[in-house]
């Protein structure tokens, strides 16, 4: 209990204090008894409240914190009976100050014991110590996780992956907890699992994807503001009817992307953070990329172009496992894509178009490289499944083809873009340089096969896409 | 206004790549893409000249002379004729930056075997990665007063 002589007293308690005529002294003995100022605000208000009544209340109080025996009055005990109240619950109220009339009140109005046991509990709670401070279980700073842990940033900063020091950089080949604790953390017992259906390091792991996080999130990119709009001037009909058919493909493969990392994330267990926060930001990358397209198609005269048939896409979303779904979007798809950033850089007509593809590659680079590695990881834990992975792609390509052929519009806007216009030789130009960077795309594809493990892809690729791809000797032959 | 004062160095030489090194590392500029890790090698076949450059978190590390083999022996390598790499830097000179024809990117698309090059996918892919910070890095080339060897 504090000095009453010096506790100073909030100016509202004053205002209300003086209303009543209650002496500023018995106000200064209840706070110094504990009692909140919004509580003793309160009791003052209650109709009937005189002086004589507070100074009563008050010196029980102090009665009682100074280890003084309750007295419970006569009329409480008896209804106390009555109603089944136990007497060591009137004595619990009274420590904690209420009025014998409000007792008398709660009593009558059919409240119970246990709720009124309940409603005392967390009272006490909040006045535990005597001096206002809650009571603490402070049992939980006990967990028996490592401790002590001291991380110095480095030359980067404090990157996600300088967290692995000690026990925090155990990461098991499965994951065993099915709830949202994360990785390090200790578990409670009994929780109900979250759903997910990934447990597996093998199946969504790549070495990269502490390190992609961070270089995706130092790498972001606005297009409000990083892309100089201003720089755009009107381009011919045909052309700028190529740029907007352009936008609008990869506009619509933005949104599958997004659906299908969207559509994979619940399923993956939180032992793998670093890779769940890559993805989350490649989830981000695509969300700016269906932006900037967008913004590109509506800015300059010219608008949204046709839907793409979307047969590739549909066989995308009917992935059956991650690994399957990540080689298919971000080693095959991501390398076409590639190609098409390259081609739009490749023909930028203005410093706003070469912007956004600059940006575009290396945000797509990031997903390959995660792709690549995943990849990598997968066949090192399983090479027993190299067949099947190889058998899968084969789908994938085949569709990716059929795809392309299927989407005249596409294929046309890339060579008037390249021929520079819509004329017959230039479209004639166009195709030509198609060409050119199919076979770069192609050699590049079994390149990134190549280093995910999967060397032999080269010899096993889809015929049209095999159609590009340098001979060994040819490969030779161009590097010496 | 004092007039700058720019550093003259011949390229290709160590000497010409410090001073690029020089200003990247003052560059706050360079700074904001990120960081950006890898070894890079630079061929000027013609002139049987090759360096290593090291880019390690947000500066220029080592450059280095070395053989050919070394310069291989890196992520990926960037490599020219010595015209290649004179109308490049003449460029960005003339301009303050690349032009659209003569971005890493734009010249990667058009030499056959590309402008990066590695013998793994992988590691070549650092090119594209972290690309505009090496095109940051070759545009900060025009403030250098560039004399050829050749």
């Amino acid at each position: 209990m504090s000095d009453a002589s010096t506790t100073e007293i909030p100016p509202e308690l004053i205002k209300v204090a003086e209303e009543k005529d209650i002496p500023l002294d018995l106000i200064r003995r209840a706070l110094a008894l504990g009692f909140p100022p919004d509580a003793i605000r309160q009791q003052m208000s209650m109709p009937g409240v005189t002086a004589e009544a507070a100074e009563k209340l008050i010196a029980e109080q102090e009665k009682i914190r100074s280890g003084g025996e309750i007295t419970i009055p006569e009329e409480v005990l008896t209804l106390a009976r009555e109603k089944n109240w136990p007497e060591e619950l009137l004595k619990r109220a009274l420590k904690l100050g209420a009025p014998t009339a409000m007792l008398i009140q709660q009593m009558n109005a059919g409240i119970t014991a246990e709720q009124a046991s309940g409603f005392i509990d967390q009272q006490e709670a909040l006045r535990g110590g005597g001096d206002g401070a809650p009571q603490l279980d402070l049992s939980w700073m006990k967990v028996p996780t490592e401790w002590g842990m001291r991380v110095i940033p480095g030359k980067k900063g404090l990157t996600v992956n300088m967290l692995n020091v000690g026990t925090y950089a155990d990461i098991p080949d499965i994951w065993p907890y099915h709830t949202e604790m994360p990785r390090g953390a200790h578990p409670i017992p009994g929780l109900p699992a979250m759903g997910y259906t990934i447990y597996e390091k093998a199946e969504l792991w790549s070495e990269n994807a502490g390190d992609l996080y961070e270089e995706a999130i130092q790498r972001r990119w606005r297009p409000s503001t990083d892309i100089p709009w201003e720089s755009m001037e009107d381009l011919p009909d045909a052309v700028e009817k190529a740029v907007c058919q352009l936008c609008t493909h990869i506009s619509e493969r933005a949104l599958v992307a997004g659906d299908i990392v969207g559509g994979w994330l619940p399923e993956m267990s939180y032992g793998y953070h670093e890779v769940k926060l890559y993805l989350s930001v490649a989830e981000f990358d695509v969300a700016r990329w269906f932006e900037v397209f967008r913004k590109r198609a509506l800015s300059n005269g010219g608008g949204l172009g046709i839907q793409a048939p979307g047969y590739f896409h549909r066989t995308l979303i009917d992935a059956r496992a991650w690994t399957e779904a990540s080689a298919a979007l971000h080693i095959l798809s991501s390398s076409q894509l590639m190609m098409l950033f390259q081609i739009g850089h490749y023909t930028a007509h203005n410093e706003a178009e070469r912007k956004i593809f600059s940006y575009c590659i290396e945000d797509v680079a990031r997903q390959r490289a995660y792709g690549s590695q995943h990849l990598k990881y997968f066949l090192t834990k399983h090479s027993e499944r190299r067949g099947e992975i190889s058998h899968l792609l084969n789908k994938y390509e085949v569709m990716l083809e059929y795809e392309w052929n299927a989407d005249e519009p596409l294929r046309g806007a890339l060579m008037i873009l390249l021929g520079g216009g819509a004329s017959e030789e230039q479209i004639a130009e166009g195709a030509s340089k198609l060409e050119y960077f199919r076979k770069r795309w192609a050699n590049d594809y079994v390149d990134q096969l190549a280093a995910a493990g999967l060397g032999e892809r080269r010899e096993k690729v889809h015929r049209s896409i095999k159609h590009y791809i340098s001979e060994p000797e040819e490969a030779a032959a161009a590097a010496a | 206004m004092a007039q700058q004062v720019k550093t003259k160095a011949t390229f290709p030489s160590v000497k010409w790549f410090e001073a690029v090194k020089k200003i990247i590392n003052n560059d706050d500029g360079y700074k904001r893409f990120g960081t950006c890790d890898a070894s890079v090698g630079i061929k000027v076949p013609e002139a049987s000249k090759y360096f290593v450059i090291t880019f390690e978190a947000f500066e220029v590390g080592d450059v280095k002379e070395t053989d050919e083999r070394a310069a291989e022996d890196t992520d990926f390598w960037i490599e020219q004729t010595y015209d290649q790499w004179q109308e490049m830097i003449t460029n960005i000179a003339d301009n303050g930056k690349a032009d659209l024809g003569h971005t890493l990117n734009t010249l990667d698309v058009e030499y056959p075997d590309g402008l990066a090059r590695s013998n793994d996918g992988y590691r070549r892919d650092l090119f594209y990665r972290f690309n505009q910070s090496f095109q940051h890095f070759f545009d900060a080339t025009s403030q250098i007063e560039t004399k050829f060897a050749k």
